[in-house]
């Protein structure tokens, strides 16, 4: 294989003109330069998924600490700022750099495959989505290595205490541009992604038969692209305020603070459904392959998906009823987050219909998948007392909305994510894990996290306040507490475990054939793990389940893929992109400005930030002078056939 | 669930109605946890493939789903939320406003945030040639009537919780918000900061006193008198004021034995005693502190109308020794817990506006014999 010709893609057909050196195009397949200059899906969403699995990890130990902290009354392993700092990195780190990079690393690696594409639409602005991530990843850090510590203004950075008067070090502005440059990496990847699902679909793959994962890839993507500009305003206008003094927020000039919790949670409430929907989509693959039948009700389930984004945008303010909207505002918005409910419980109707008559088996996947759902019916119960706004005026910043929305955050997204690892782990390494270690983990995740939040429900309503670094001993929170902190150090002990089997897995774990699971959907007929070309031939789409009904008739297909290879060989083999530096150029450059304009003192931020742009704007026209070009290879012909 | 903060043992009308709706929102949650809860632990064992074979056999029948079953659950599920709506909205109108006919009886009172400590003005009780009586980190209300309380903050975002009594409203800067509440008996009531507000927002608690109506009127009468001057007695001069205070350790916030849930004097009984003088008050000592107090600056920013505290940044400190509690609601009134305060104010309250690695803004410090003194001063600002 690998036999590289020119592609007739190249613009005008002319002979190839010699060119600069500068365009010099890396072919490195294996070594660092292939990581760093890949355009390959699966390498990106590969290195999504390290990214992010390493902040898990900080996140998490960021939380251990903070039960430390809250394990006896009056404790003082940390300080109060230290405390602070702790809630801050925690929220912000497993929000934006473990949760939704992980989910990106899915919807990279996974949906392109589901749909029967080669690749994402724009391999290169997916290189760099990757970086610009991993830029705003060390500018959100880089405080653990400075005088001035990580940021400590909490993952909402509420004005006006995070305004230059109440938070004058460099902190916050790194806060402010890391958060920044992360909108930047998502909107890019979101667009990219958004373009690949309504172009690049296989033939005969109509947008009702696309597998729900990759539906919900697309209406994730919508919502990030139309979410992260609110919260992008918000930023640069507090960035504006605490760098040129301008009075956005600024109360003794006339600014309106509560204009940022607005803007904060048009973003904000939007970012939770990002985190789920994502979820959803892997629950809605696992549990219809583990019974051993489609999903129930798959028009509904991607409805109320795509309703359910919808209606995200209507219910911001329930994060603000004690902000004193008045009797109308709050009422909407009320019923609002109320009727999201409806097609919240719908999904789980339907995965309840799905193993209905199912033959399950209990892999574990599917136990991380049922303790998905066992979860997240708990989390969306309480979010319903939530939106009972006078109920809600009592837990809102107690103990009580932080059960809450880790059995969304942990008992959802991350129980889904973790099961998604199991699921497609046989695909991506052609390795299975241990059953035994994986059900192990499974188990002491799950009840690690319940003794960990269950607690907390009593904690809230009892009136513990959240973000607080210490509490008195006779409020009666002594016993909860400490229950919360041994739950928090099993689910520690869960996680590791988990991790150690993946790392153990990925390198001597039990090889496996094609479609271990005998799963339903495009991603499994391929070998594994998956050659860089995915589908050696396009694959023709007749159904639903594209996969479970090529396995029931081979011999139509075959004579398809005949077919289009035969096209494939007549266009010189398989298409595929050049990799490329410039990507990457490009996110260093993004990373020296924001160096600059956040970490470097006033006074000599200028020179910085403006190197920064140099290398950006370098970077973005080297890459767009380079062209899109590619060349051929020719697939394995048994490789490509069952 | 009876913590001294418990929301879910009420002790007034908004609270009590606050609890119902959550009340509501639990059972019809429950209702239904436990109906979808069954099927889905049904279907889970009874589908469940139990051999080898069984997982291998010929998948079951391919369905795709049953509008009418989506169709009668989704009708089950906007029902069950109007179960939910209904008190809800009654909820959301009947708290925000106290009823239309006690509008007459109501009593308004303005508490303001600081960074980390909360101010209360009764504008109805005006001191001639003061303005209104002002007081910090203590609420004395009057039992049995509406009280709307005005928030403000001069600072960041701050959250007023009673939780007995009311859930919280913030208090937000260029934003004129209110709450009302009313305790229902006399009663001493525990409240905290509820929004993140910085580095001591844990410690930035208040506590609540109501009042019967003739306890409340004594109060009011007895706040609007100037600072209680200690005459001097001939027998007793600084130098023998050998003050001995306990000595704390580091972490031990808010060490607080007499709010216990054994204590054997009630909170209120406390707070009641807590009114009347100390027996064995040392007059010199304590005209000493007087003096301090304007020396070490302290005066600057602290008021004891009266005497010569005239600052307006620091709480009002004019009755300072009739409060249960001290440094925002954190520690108990005692000489050795105001030692304390005053020795360490930075380990008791990181970053709190007073205190650095001297007291602001000329970076004062103060030997043991200072602190002794101040102590007997403030402690004898009944």
């Amino acid at each position: 294989m690998d036999a590289t010709v020119k592609s007739h893609f190249t613009p005008h057909e002319a002979p190839a003109p010699t060119k600069a050196a500068v365009f010099w195009r890396p072919t490195a397949k294996s070594g660092l330069m292939s990581w760093l200059t890949t355009v390959d899906h699966k390498k990106i969403g590969f290195l999504y998924g390290i990214f992010a699995l390493f902040f898990f990890l900080v996140g998490g130990v960021e939380a251990l600490l903070i039960r430390l902290q809250l394990a006896v009354p009056n404790n003082d392993i940390l300080t109060a700022a230290q405390y602070n700092t702790m809630f801050t990195m925690h929220g912000t780190t497993m929000i934006f750099l473990a949760v939704m990079p992980l989910s990106a690393a899915f919807f990279n690696y996974i949906m392109p495959l589901q749909i029967g594409a080669r690749d994402v639409a724009f391999p290169r602005l997916n290189a760099f989505s990757l970086w610009t991530f991993v830029a705003g990843a060390i500018i959100i850090n880089l405080g653990w290595f400075m005088q001035d510590g990580p940021p400590d203004g909490g993952w909402f950075g509420y004005a006006p205490l995070t305004s230059k008067t109440f938070s004058a070090d460099h902190s916050i502005d790194m806060w402010v541009m890391g958060l920044q440059l992360l909108g930047v990496a998502s909107i890019a990847a979101s667009l990219n992604f958004i373009v690949t699902i309504i172009n690049l679909r296989a033939p005969g793959m109509t947008m009702m038969r696309v597998p729900v994962f990759s539906w919900m890839t697309l209406v994730t993507a919508f919502l990030i692209i139309l979410s992260f500009p609110a919260i992008t305003i918000a930023l640069v206008e507090l960035m504006m305020d605490r760098l040129f003094g301008t009075n956005f927020f600024e109360v003794s000039n006339g600014g309106m603070p509560v204009l940022w919790q607005h803007l904060f949670w048009v973003f904000g409430h939007p970012e939770v459904y990002i985190l789920i929907l994502p979820a959803m989509g892997i629950i809605s693959e696992i549990l219809p392959t583990f019974s051993r039948k489609p999903l129930f009700g798959y028009p509904i389930v991607v409805f109320s998906g795509a309703c359910i984004g919808f209606l995200g945008f209507s219910v911001w303010s329930h994060h603000m009823f004690t902000t004193g909207m008045g009797t109308v505002a709050t009422a909407a918005f009320s019923l609002a987050t109320m009727a999201i409910a409806v097609p919240t419980g719908v999904k789980i109707f339907n995965w309840i219909g799905t193993i209905w008559g199912g033959h399950l088996k209990m892999s574990t996947p599917m136990m991380f998948a049922l303790g998905f759902v066992w979860m997240f019916m708990m989390g969306g119960f309480s979010g319903v007392m939530h939106a009972a706004a006078p109920a809600d005026a009592q837990q809102q910043d107690s103990y009580f909305v932080i059960a809450h929305f880790h059995y969304v955050l942990i008992g959802g997204s991350l129980f889904a994510l973790l099961a998604g690892i199991h699921y497609w782990f046989p695909l991506m390494f052609g390795r299975k894990v241990s059953e035994f270690w994986g059900k192990l983990s499974f188990w002491i995740i799950f009840a690690g996290f319940n003794i960990t939040f269950f607690p907390m429900h009593f904690l809230g309503l009892n009136g513990m306040p959240r973000r607080t670094f210490t509490y008195d001993a006779n409020l009666g929170w002594n016993t909860p507490n400490f229950i919360a902190t041994v739950g928090a150090f099993i689910l520690g002990i869960g996680v590791l475990i988990y991790f150690i089997v993946m790392i153990y897995t990925y390198a001597k774990g039990e090889r496996v054939k094609r479609d271990y699971w005998d799963g339903r959907t495009l991603e499994w007929s391929i070998p594994n793990p998956p050659p860089e070309y995915n589908f050696a031939v396009i694959p023709t789409v007749h159904a639903r389940d594209a996969w479970w009904y090529e396995k029931h008739h081979q011999e139509e297909i075959a004579k398809e893929k005949a077919a289009h290879a035969k096209e494939d060989a007549a266009h010189g083999g398989i298409h595929m992109p050049f990799q490329s530096v410039y990507p990457l150029v490009t996110s260093i450059g993004i990373l020296i400005g924001a160096i600059g304009v956040s970490v470097v003192d006033h006074g000599h931020k200028l020179p910085v930030a403006l190197a920064g742009a140099a290398v950006m704007l370098a970077g973005i026209y080297l890459w767009a002078m380079e062209g899109n070009e590619g060349y051929h290879i020719q697939a394995d012909q048994e490789d490509s056939h069952k | 669930m009876d913590g001294h903060q418990t929301t879910m043992v009420t002790a007034g009308p908004v609270a009590k109605a606050q609890l119902d709706v959550f009340y509501v929102t639990c059972w019809v949650t429950l209702v239904i946890f436990v109906l979808v809860g069954a099927v889905l632990a049904y279907a889970t064992i009874k589908f469940k493939a139990r051999t080898d074979a069984d997982e291998h056999a010929e998948p079951p029948e391919q369905s795709h789903g049953n509008p009418l079953i989506e169709l009668g659950l989704i009708g089950a599920s906007i029902f069950a939320l109007v179960i939910i709506a209904v008190p809800t909205l009654k909820g959301i109108w009947y708290t925000y406003e106290p009823p239309a006919e006690q509008k007459e009886n109501v009593y308004e009172v303005t508490a303001t945030g600081y960074q980390w400590w909360f101010k209360f003005e009764y504008p109805k009780e005006q001191i001639d040639g003061v303005g209104s009586l002002v007081t910090g980190n203590e609420l004395v209300i009057p039992a049995g009537r509406p009280v709307v309380i005005q928030l403000r903050t001069v600072d960041v975002i701050h959250s007023f919780w009673v939780p007995k009594l009311a859930g919280k409203v913030d208090m937000i800067p260029n934003r004129g918000n209110h709450l009302w509440l009313q305790a229902d008996e006399p009663g001493y009531f525990w409240g905290q900061c509820a929004e993140y507000c910085g580095d001591s927002h844990a410690v930035m608690r208040f506590r609540v006193i109501a009042l019967a109506e003739k306890d409340f009127a004594d109060w009011v009468a007895g706040q609007k008198q100037a600072a209680r001057t200690v005459a001097a007695t001939a027998q007793a001069g600084a130098d023998n004021a050998k003050v001995q205070f306990a000595s704390f350790k580091r972490n031990e916030y808010g060490f607080t034995p007499k709010w216990d849930a054994n204590a054997t004097v009630s909170p209120l009984d406390n707070w009641k005693q807590q009114q009347f003088p100390a027996k064995d008050e040392n007059p010199a000592l304590i005209a000493q502190g007087r003096k301090l107090f304007t020396e070490k600056t302290c005066a600057g920013c602290h008021t004891i109308r009266g005497h010569e505290g005239i600052g307006i940044t620091g709480p009002d400190l004019t009755h300072i020794g009739a409060r249960t509690t001290i440094a925002g609601g954190l520690l108990e009134n005692n000489p050795d817990q105001m030692a304390r305060w005053i020795a360490h104010p930075d380990v008791v309250k990181p970053g709190n506006k007073m205190y650095t690695t001297g007291y602001l803004p000329n970076n004062v410090q103060l030997t043991d014999a200072d602190v002794a003194a101040l102590v007997a001063y403030l402690e004898s600002l009944k």
